[in-house]
């Protein structure tokens, strides 16, 4: 663009060129003034024309050293090789202008990041005669563009990696089918819920929000056992408990928990995690063991009452039949004393088969409810009465019997037990016996006198009342011990066996025996079964 | 005094006392109550001996034993446990409760009488 001087044709003419110099020279001016962007003048093949101050601030090359060279200088080689420069030029004539951002040259080999626009100019007839080139220095913002980018780039990347491991330990946390886990909030409510957790108490997703106190059985939920457990974890960090516990459909399982409080960065409690096992079999081993050492502890109990009936019972015939042996000796001139002895021996001989006999009744009982069918104690003691005929008509003894249930149990021993039982009702009744047999059903509140570990639960009550000598309340329970006799032998026959068969008949049968009585006032024998209405 | 539920034991013990001295009075109980009747009557029995059955119907022989040995007339009686059982528990208790000794019921009328001869000259020999 020149600015040479126009010859003046006349004053307005004069005038209004002067006004256009000088608007141009303002443009001009303004132009070369404005030092934050270069702006150059390219002509149509990209020679540069012209040259600002800020071109010279940004691009450091003087006018004098830029003027009519092409304005690929300021381009790196790579750019130059890729052909930009020209493909800059192209678009700008075909579009208009070009606008791009990137990496430029200055002067000194220096870069620096330009935002540049190529604007094509035309003369009247719409011809390029050549372009304006507009660039920015952005480098600093380039550069602290590309430092944020960095730093989001390196924060999406550890985010990632965040999300990856969250959602593996999440992952991990759902699949795991061995431990229940469950998060719950402050409250105990259940926050979240794994596949353990499905497995083991049977509820699915729709659990979650409950409270995890649905897993107590009523027991613990009443004594508060999962709000104690929360405290405690609370106030300790954790609580471990081991317990029944319900599944969904109601069934229990034994389970081990630990329950850990979560607190967040301020040490804020945010929560409980609660991480149960199912340890029903290994509870059941446990319990198989222990009644298995029970069992063996009351056999050996037995073998020791063995032992006390060789070493005491059986010992007595012996002793009394050498005894008497002697005297015979002693006196065999003497026939009315042979005589005696020789019956003395007999009795004791006698005495010692039953004894014998009845031992091993005892010890033949077999254990177990394998053999159990259903009983109808109805039959049972129509045989019983069938048996005691005879003894009934000699003691001008009456038997009552009201209609009895059935049961479930061993035919032979539930008859022997009856046996037994109006076997003493009539033993024990010196004049008309009166003997009462009748049942009902109860509950445990119910029973008077009930041993301490008796079970929770409804039983068949067998009451067998006599009208007989009875005996002093405190022996009620020693009566069932084997060998206890309450009354002189003289008077009383019997071995000291039949309760203690009966007590022994009825623990088959997982029922238990109780007595009472006052002397003189008749015994009520109370058989408890418990009760399993039969299937029919 | 024998207190014993045991007729025959009755019998065999009185044969046995009869072969060491006929003149030796025995006074027979068939359980503890009974004996504690004769020994807290109004005029009351004080035997130098007092030997009890362990197995007794009413009162077994540790509650008699224990019975015995509140009543203050009775200090000087030798009480004797005898019994067929030979339960070394049932031997320190009794012991303890402060019987003499616990003597097993022999099987034999003369193996009786020599242990019987024993107690009474250890007893007379104190």
């Amino acid at each position: 663009m020149s600015n040479s001087k126009t010859p003046s044709v006349g004053t307005d003419l004069e005038q209004v060129i002067e006004q256009l110099r000088k608007s141009e020279e303002r443009y001009h001016k303004m132009i070369a003034e404005v030092e934050d962007y270069a702006i150059i003048l390219l002509d149509a093949d990209g020679i540069i024309q012209n040259w600002n101050r800020g071109a010279e601030k940004i691009k450091q090359y003087r006018e004098s050293e830029v003027i009519g060279k092409h304005f690929s200088i300021f381009y790196l080689p790579e750019d130059i090789q890729d052909n930009l420069p020209e493909r800059l030029l192209r678009i700008a004539r075909e579009n208009g202008r070009a606008s791009q951002e990137g990496w430029r040259k200055r002067k000194d080999g220096t870069r620096f990041w330009g935002s540049i626009t190529i604007t094509a100019l035309h003369d009247d007839d719409g011809a390029v005669i050549g372009y304006s080139k507009v660039t920015r220095d952005l480098t600093e913002r380039k550069i602290a563009e590309d430092q944020q980018d960095e730093a989001t780039d390196r924060l999406k990347a550890l985010n990632a990696e965040l999300t990856l491991s969250e959602e593996r330990y999440h992952q991990m946390i759902a699949e795991i089918q061995d431990y229940a886990i469950i998060l719950l909030d402050p409250e105990g409510n259940i926050v979240n819920w794994n596949a353990g957790a499905q497995m083991i108490k049977g509820y699915s997703s729709e659990i979650i929000g409950s409270n995890f106190n649905v897993f107590y059985t009523a027991e613990d939920r009443k004594r508060k056992l999962p709000e104690t457990l929360l405290d405690y974890a609370r106030t300790h960090g954790r609580a471990n408990h081991e317990g029944w516990r319900v599944r969904k459909d109601g069934s229990t399982f034994w389970g081990y928990i630990v329950i850990t409080a979560l607190h967040d960065k301020s040490g804020a409690l945010i929560g409980f995690s609660k991480v149960t096992r199912d340890l029903t079999e290994k509870k059941m081993a446990e319990d198989r063991l222990v009644a298995y050492a029970n069992e063996l502890e009351n056999r050996n109990r037995e073998l020791e009452q063995f032992a006390y009936v060789t070493s005491h019972d059986l010992q007595e015939p012996l002793r009394k039949i050498r005894t008497f042996t002697e005297i015979i000796q002693k006196n065999e001139g003497n026939p009315a004393v042979v005589s005696r002895y020789f019956e003395k021996i007999n009795r004791s001989a006698e005495r010692m088969t039953n004894l014998i006999k009845s031992v091993l009744n005892y010890s033949r009982l077999s254990r177990g409810n394998s053999g159990f069918v259903n009983v109808d104690l109805n039959e049972i003691m129509t045989q019983v009465q069938a048996d005691f005929e005879l003894l009934i008509a000699e003691k001008n003894a009456t038997v009552q019997v009201d209609k009895l249930p059935v049961i479930r149990g061993d035919h032979q021993q539930l008859e022997q037990l009856f046996s037994n039982l109006v076997s003493n009702a009539l033993k024990f009744t010196n004049s008309d016996p009166v003997v009462r047999i009748q049942s009902r059903f109860v509950g445990t509140e119910q029973i008077i006198n009930r041993p301490d570990h008796v079970q929770e639960q409804r039983y068949v009550e067998v009451l067998v009342a006599d009208n007989g000598i009875g005996f002093e309340p405190k022996y009620a329970d020693l009566i069932f011990t084997m060998f206890q006799r309450l009354q002189d032998t003289q008077d009383y026959a019997g071995t000291g066996i039949g309760l203690a068969l009966c007590k022994k008949i009825i623990e088959n049968h997982q029922g238990f025996i109780t007595a009472n009585s006052e002397p003189g006032k008749g015994a009520n024998f109370y058989v408890y079964f418990p009760d399993r209405t039969p299937s029919q | 005094m024998l207190i014993d539920d045991d007729q025959d034991d009755q019998e065999i013990f009185s044969m046995a006392l009869e072969d060491i001295n006929s003149d030796i009075q025995c006074v027979m109980a068939s359980n503890g109550i009974a004996a504690l009747e004769k020994l807290k009557a109004k005029k009351p029995l004080i035997p130098d001996y007092i030997f009890i059955d362990m197995n007794m119907p009413r009162m077994n022989g540790m509650e008699c034993l224990q019975e015995i040995q509140k009543l203050d007339h009775l200090k000087d009686a030798d009480v004797f446990m005898y019994s067929t059982s030979s339960d070394e528990t049932m031997i320190e208790k009794s012991k303890a409760l402060g019987a003499k000794d616990f003597i097993v019921k022999p099987p034999g009328l003369a193996l009786l009488t020599e242990k019987l001869m024993q107690v009474f000259k250890m007893q007379a020999g104190r």
